[in-house]
């Protein structure tokens, strides 16, 4: 799965501490998705989503595969 | 992802004051083929050897504790540091803490399965007494590892 928080990030203005401290994880944590290492939750993913003030499709996107 | 089973984070450090005096002073029973008696007690056996081949069973047995009361520590101190919450618990430190146990449970049976293969006689006793602890050793080092791995990749990260 493919996705762009660090793009949506850039445009918000907010540091990937920040972030995690919006949807209350660890840094490593929005690190780790950026990285495409880390497959969040559908509650991670709807948390995320709702900061960017965009739908969970807009920001995560199936790759071929999944 | 629930936590449920997990301690608090302020248990994480009495888990590390048990677990490594444990480690050193196992570490020195080892070297003496765990057969010290610094410390002999009274205790109530479940199942003790008794004469003629029979065992003993439910009854008090004066013996030596060494080896007990270190080994029983160890494991004190291992669970206390491999099943507290981190500082940061989240999901992601969830799922790299399951996935260093399912890894810890496999190399540890790999060793063992080479060993199974490759001991025999009264050296097999070792490799049964270092089995007890090689899940939860190979666990923190392999979960330590990961989120040491994790925090270095996030401090690089501008």
């Amino acid at each position: 799965m493919k996705n762009n928080i660090r793009v949506e990030r850039a445009i918000k203005g907010l540091t990937q501490e920040d972030l995690a401290n919006k949807v209350s994880v660890s840094r490593q944590t929005i690190n780790a998705m950026e990285a495409n290492k880390y497959v969040p939750s559908t509650v991670l993913a709807l948390k995320i989503a709702k900061v960017f003030g965009k739908t969970v499709e807009e920001i995560f996107t199936l790759e071929k595969g999944d | 992802m629930s936590t449920r089973l997990l301690l608090p984070n302020k248990y994480k450090k009495i888990g590390w004051i048990i677990l490594i005096p444990a480690t050193l002073v196992g570490l020195v029973l080892a070297y003496n083929e765990f057969g010290v008696g610094w410390l002999w007690a009274k205790v109530f056996a479940i199942a003790n050897e008794g004469t003629e081949e029979h065992y003993k069973y439910f009854t008090f047995t004066y013996t030596n504790i060494t080896n007990t009361v270190v080994g029983t520590l160890f494991i004190i101190g291992a669970m206390l540091v491999s099943f507290t919450k981190e500082k940061n618990e989240d999901e992601f430190i969830a799922e790299l803490r399951l996935s260093s146990l399912l890894w810890a449970v496999c190399v540890s049976y790999i060793l063992l399965l080479i060993a199974f293969v490759l001991v025999y006689g009264t050296p097999f006793m070792d490799v049964m007494i270092y089995n007890m602890f090689t899940v939860l050793i190979i666990f923190i080092i392999r979960f330590n590892y990961l989120m040491y791995k994790n925090s270095k990749t996030v401090a690089d990260e501008k």
